[in-house]
């Protein structure tokens, strides 16, 4: 399935992408590589783009960047599923 | 004076990781902002004298890769390779470790003489990360030093490990990264095949090779250019040809895996972090300010208080500057008895950059809003918020801000476009702007409006001048977008960072940067516009309009005894020969010989000559038509220009639409033609806008002025 079929809430694992160019180069900097499980956090007021957070980063894509991410299921909100690495507490200036 | 040896270093990083905050800790006041050749990017460069060096920085834009598919990554690494420094300093965001050494591994593949910066380190400790340095430090093969640009610790460690990485006193591994077996490979038979070329010999053959499996189009084009290009052509197909049929992948997905496939490896060596798992302060604020419902109003409010912020406390010092810049009229006129150099100075040097200076605390204000947003991470969620509506026209999310900064003034609306990164997004940002209709335009729909609409009508017609700008320019964009600049718009995949505390010296510093930029232009092509047009209206002159002032004037001496009324018939008399005596100028005649073309919209060659000079500062519109309308001082609450308008027969209600509409959509004034032209960095696409915004002007103006007269 793909990441643009996620609902606010899903886990999910990367399988691959299908994105080309400058936005395939993107995700993968950002570290949205196969393997990489992550939470989709919220999705704009408008509807788009989405949140994601993974490894204790988060990132913003739109749908249709989105639908280029083939993803698998792996959870829902609050099922306790660990996310991967998301141990890092963010962190913020007083 | 002892001379001091130089020390050339680069900064690189990913954007957010404190790298302009690094900077200027660095550097302090020694800095200078230019441009990289040939592009738009801003190179901040800087010095600070260490020892017996003086160690001299740049800071390269901040990118979370080195491809060729943004202008910001190439020119980062065609300065690592053209030109290349000393040290480079990779300035690594600390708490978000992980992903930044995606680029130090692309740095250590370039064979730099690299150091890391752990920047951010107050925050690593505070958080209660642990970051095994020394080990660290092996498994890079390069020396990290723990930095905080904010707390300006590390400093001179820092300073101190870039002099001996100089003296070669500090060995730098320059270790390399193995890929998996396969790909390794096709990077040795690669990089074989491209030694046999001595002409590629400033290139790192192996980079060449990596950047070539990544598909890269710009190395690409710099291979093809030799012989060897045939055998390499081949065997990159080949290889290409058999990662997907035997491994169902590419090397460019296959190289960025195993790049992260060695960070997480040292991650499990190197790296823990805190077992617990709280909400931090980010993640509280973004649950509101984020939130489906309160999300978009929040944005909203922000933008206004930044608006009301910029707007109430400009005002008073503007009209104080406004105040100064007339004192200044005052009191140099008595000392310059030659009439010419008189009306020079105050008509046209002190009135038109005068008008333009009083902009300035305005702009600073709104600069030193925009930079507190963008350094506190606002910007990046309002992008999130509203890039649906703007992603719609063709636009980023990105485009917004600048956007809706047109309102008050084109100048920094233009300068703020700078923050969009792909550069079809910044032109379709930047041609819009000018449909947004700026404060100078107020005075000109103020007048209109008033003199031939009753108040409750005047303010609806006025918000319908505004929409339809927006209108016309999103549309604009939209067609822009569908046609000339179908290229790359970036993506908006990008990272939310973390809420930070801005250094308050750092916001200062940008928004001083952006207001010394409208300055140096005030003191260019603006004094030089002025110059031209106070000359256009004021030569030829007629001398027998001069001598029929003197008759006048002479006449009243006689006739009118009571002091006020005298003043008030002297200052009329000047007032009607001002206006012949524009009438009789190159512009008075320019306007008349255009009079045909503008006709059909219901202007005479008065609103010609109005128009023109309003090029200066649309505000000028009204100061023009003030003196053709024979009229002193003017501003546009005069009454009596709104009576003479009303009572004028050339003039009704649907010639006001018609103006308001040409006075909103036509060129620019020469201050915004400028800075356009200095950030897209071309005169060609400039000429081109000038020409499509009068076309715009007039068809909207003509239909304008037609349906007005059959409905009003
Ligand atoms: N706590 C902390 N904050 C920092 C440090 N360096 C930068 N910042 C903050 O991080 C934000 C981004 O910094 P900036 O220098 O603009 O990052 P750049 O995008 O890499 O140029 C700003 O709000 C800075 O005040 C640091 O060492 N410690
Ligand atoms: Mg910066």
């Amino acid at each position: 399935m793909l990441l643009s079929d996620l609902n606010v809430g899903d886990k999910a694992l990367v399988k691959g992408l299908h994105a080309q160019n400058a936005v395939r180069r993107r995700i993968l900097d950002m570290g949205l590589i196969a393997g990489t499980r992550f939470k989709v956090l919220r999705v704009a007021p408008l509807g788009d783009p989405l949140e994601l957070v993974f490894k204790g980063i988060h990132v913003t894509l739109r749908k249709s960047e989105a639908a280029g991410i083939e993803v698998e299921k792996a959870g829902e909100n609050g099922d306790a599923v660990p996310m991967g690495q998301e141990r890092r507490k963010r962190s913020s200036g007083r | 004076m002892v001379q001091r040896k130089e020390i050339r270093v680069a900064l690189a990083g990913n954007p957010n990781c404190g790298k302009s905050s690094l900077f200027n800790a660095l550097t302090g006041a020694h800095q200078r902002v230019g441009n990289f050749s040939g592009v738009t990017i801003e190179k901040h460069e800087g010095f600070v004298d260490y020892g017996s060096y003086r160690i001299r920085f740049v800071d390269l834009p901040g990118t979370y890769s080195l491809t060729a598919y943004s202008p910001e990554e190439l020119v980062a690494r065609n300065y690592l390779i053209e030109d290349p420094p000393d040290v480079v300093v990779n300035v690594v965001e600390g708490p978000n470790i992980e992903r930044n050494l995606l680029l130090t591994l692309q740095l250590m593949e370039m064979e730099v003489e690299l150091l890391v910066a752990l920047n951010m380190y107050d925050e690593v400790e505070a958080e209660g990360i642990e970051i095994d340095v020394k080990q660290l430090q092996r498994l890079l093969g390069c020396h990290i030093i723990p930095t905080s640009a904010k707390k300006k610790q590390g400093i001179d460690s820092l300073l101190d490990h870039v002099v001996r990485v100089y003296e070669g006193d500090i060995e730098i591994k320059k270790n390399k990264l193995a890929f998996r077996q396969e790909l390794e490979q096709a990077v040795d038979t690669i990089t074989g095949m491209l030694v046999d070329e001595p002409e590629l010999g400033k290139y790192n053959r192996r980079w060449l090779a990596i950047k070539l499996l990544e598909n890269d189009k710009e190395v690409y084009n710099v291979v093809r250019q030799y012989p060897v290009w045939v055998k390499t052509g081949q065997a990159l197909q080949q290889i290409m040809q058999e990662t997907a049929t035997l491994y169902k992948t590419d090397p460019e997905t296959g190289i960025t895996e195993d790049r992260y496939a060695y960070i997480r490896g040292a991650m499990q060596e190197c790296v823990r972090f805190p077992r617990e798992k709280k909400q931090s302060l980010t993640d509280y604020i973004d649950s509101v300010v984020l939130n489906r419902v309160l999300g978009f109003p929040i944005f909203l409010f922000i933008v206004w208080l930044i608006f009301h912020m910029t707007f109430t406390l400009g005002t008073p010092l503007m009209d104080g500057l406004d105040s100064l810049f007339g004192q200044l009229s005052v009191s140099v006129s008595p000392f310059l008895p030659n009439e010419t150099l008189r009306s020079i100075l105050v008509d046209g040097i002190i009135a038109g950059v005068g008008g333009v200076l009083v902009f300035l605390p305005n702009i600073l204000l709104l600069f030193l809003g925009l930079s507190f947003l963008e350094a506190s991470g606002y910007m990046a969620r309002a992008a999130f918020v509203v890039d649906k509506v703007m992603h719609r026209f063709g636009l980023h999310g990105k485009s917004f801000i600048p956007m809706i900064t047109g309102f008050g003034c084109s100048i920094p609306a233009i300068m703020a476009t700078r923050t969009l990164k792909s550069p079809s997004d910044r032109l379709a940002t930047i041609m819009i702007i000018p449909f947004m209709s700026c404060g100078a335009k107020l005075p000109v729909y103020v007048l209109l409006a008033g003199a031939f609409f009753a108040p409750s009508v005047a303010a609806n017609v006025m918000f319908g001048i505004y929409v339809f700008g927006i209108a016309v320019g999103l549309l604009t964009a939209l067609a822009m977008k569908k046609t000339i600049l179908k290229s790359d718009s970036e993506p908006f995949v990008m990272e939310l960072p973390p809420y930070r505390w801005p250094s308050f010296q750092s916001v200062i510093v940008q928004a001083m940067r952006k207001a010394l930029m409208y300055l140096k232009k005030a003191g260019t092509i603006i004094l030089l516009a002025v110059l031209l047009i106070w000359f256009f209206s004021n030569y030829p002159k007629n001398p027998e309009l001069d001598a029929e002032l003197d008759r006048r004037i002479a006449e009243i001496e006689m006739t009118v005894t009571e002091e006020g009324q005298k003043e008030e018939a002297i200052a009329a008399a000047e007032n009607i020969i001002a206006s012949e005596q524009l009438e009789y100028s190159i512009a008075g005649r320019a306007g008349k010989l255009l009079e045909p073309v503008i006709r059909p919209l219901g202007f005479d060659w008065r609103i010609g000559v109005a128009l023109a000079t309003g090029l200066v500062a649309k505000e000028v519109v009204v100061s023009t038509m003030g003196t053709i309308y024979s009229l002193g001082e003017t501003d546009e609450t005069s009454i009596e220009l709104k009576s003479i308008l009303k009572n004028d027969p050339g003039f009704d209600p649907a010639t006001a639409l018609s103006l308001m509409v040409f006075v909103l959509l036509y060129i620019p004034c020469v201050a915004a033609v400028s800075v356009m032209r200095k950030e897209i960095g071309d005169w060609k696409a400039v000429v081109y806008y000038s020409i499509y915004a009068l076309a715009v002007a007039w068809i909207f103006s003509f239909i304008t002025f037609r349906a007005a007269s059959m409905l009003l």
